[in-house]
């Protein structure tokens, strides 16, 4: 019994200092903390939680890219424009049966041409586009692959009936608008896989540039590519070239064309118009 | 059948062949568009004032943009060869072309060279300029018949216009 009560006491004695600290603490807390007056013990304050913030971002509006195809463009000539716009009715009527992609120089494209000889009367056709050429009804690209260490080239016309179906398989841009000098590059730089899956890409935003740098076979090559002429970004000339020849070129350099008036042909708000037509005719 | 027959005829070109090839047609044409501003009125041949009218009224586009735009100053840059002229042509002959929206200059064909050649000259000039002009300007004689009753028939009409508002 003695030892209980003893530790009895201690244990009330330790409740009292626990108390006496407690309070203590409760005098220090009071002056830092406003609290409301503890009067009702029954009824502590509800915790409401804020309300959620609505963001509204407005940055990333999807705005769908424009895209006019260079054949609408009509060329500087002397012919009467009415000839241009039954042109691009003819045009927008093929494109509303076939549905012709965007796509430029550089991107890969599998083409699906009607062929009377092939079996299943179709023949179909992977490949780099390497060159976007003509105007109006007749305008053509060339698609380049290389096809059992054969480089082949098909020149396909764009709005010919014989064509059934243009997949993109992957846009993308290069540094120059004419890829001719893939012929005289190294041919894993023109080898496209014939079985490629087509490959996602947005609507909105910019075409991705690649800006890939080729590497050439030794000299000679088809045409003197080095030259300004030509104004080829995407050739590694330093692997084949000595600086000698690189100035050599730059003396056919004509400083005195980028002034020239006459050679100027500003296409600006003849695109807009032709945009504005096309989009509208496609969209009835 | 030649293949090059294409070089060999000009299809549809516009740039006459002056002097000794590209460059040097371009500084011909440089040197007369310089002498064009600075005095406003040259005498040349008949076919290079014909080329260099074209330049001329482009560069007046040009400096209607503004000597603030990088293209047009580097046009000027370019084409005028004496650089004192640069704000001449922008502070003077721009302002005067406001108001006219294509036609700067005029071209009119004089008596042929007194030399050996016997060429054919012309006279180009920017419209506006301080000197008599080319042609002169023939008065109407309001004494004339004719005259006389057309002045009485729009007086009437002015009368009848009047009446009737």
């Amino acid at each position: 019994m003695a030892a209980c009560t003893s530790r009895l006491d201690k244990f009330i004695l330790s409740m009292r200092l626990l108390r006496n600290q407690q309070l203590q603490n409760e005098r220090f807390l009071s002056t830092s903390v406003c609290r409301p007056a503890p009067e009702n013990d029954s009824d502590p304050p509800k915790f409401t939680p804020p309300p959620k913030p609505v963001i509204i971002d407005k940055s990333k509006a999807i705005i769908l890219r424009k895209f006019l195809s260079p054949e609408f463009i009509p060329p500087r000539q002397r012919t009467d424009p009415f000839k241009f716009y039954l042109e691009r009715k003819d045009m927008i009527l093929r494109r509303k049966v076939l549905k012709i992609p965007e796509f430029y120089v550089g991107s890969i494209l599998a083409v699906n041409m009607a062929d009377p000889n092939a079996s299943g009367k179709t023949n179909r056709f992977v490949g780099i586009c390497i060159q976007r050429g003509g105007k109006g009804l007749g305008a053509t690209f060339i698609l380049r692959n290389v096809i059992n260490n054969q480089g082949v080239e098909m020149c396909y016309e764009l709005y010919s009936p014989l064509i059934q179906s243009v997949e993109v398989l992957k846009l993308e841009k290069r540094l120059d608008d004419n890829l001719m000098y893939l012929r005289d590059a190294m041919p894993e730089y023109s080898t496209v896989d014939p079985n490629m899956k087509p490959e996602t890409f947005s609507t909105s935003g910019e075409v991705p540039v690649n800006k890939i740098k080729v590497r050439m076979r030794p000299k000679p090559w088809l045409k003197r590519w080095e030259r300004p002429k030509f104004n080829i970004q995407g050739i590694r000339f330093d692997l084949r070239l000595t600086p000698q020849q690189m100035e050599g070129a730059q003396k056919r350099a004509e400083p005195w064309r980028e002034y020239d008036m006459l050679k100027e042909y500003d296409t600006s708000v003849l695109e807009e118009q032709i945009f504005g037509e096309v989009q509208s005719e496609m969209s009835k | 059948m030649r293949l090059t027959l294409h070089m060999l005829i000009s299809h549809g070109r516009v740039a006459r062949r002056m002097g000794m090839g590209p460059e040097s047609r371009i500084n011909m044409l440089r040197n007369i568009l310089t002498g064009l501003v600075r005095h406003e009125r040259v005498e040349t041949t008949l076919g290079r004032a014909d080329e260099v009218r074209f330049y001329a009224e482009k560069l007046i586009d040009y400096a209607k943009k503004g000597d603030t735009d990088e293209k047009a100053m580097k046009m000027a840059n370019f084409w005028l060869t004496e650089k004192d002229l640069v704000p001449k042509l922008f502070k003077v002959l721009a302002p005067r072309f406001e108001t006219h929206s294509r036609s700067y200059t005029r071209m009119v064909r004089i008596p042929n060279r007194q030399n050996l050649d016997r060429a054919k000259m012309a006279v180009l000039e920017y419209k506006g300029n301080p000197f008599p002009p080319l042609f002169p300007v023939k008065k109407q004689n309001e004494l004339t018949l004719i005259n006389q009753l057309l002045k009485g028939y729009r007086e009437e009409r002015a009368q009848e216009l009047a009446a009737k508002s």
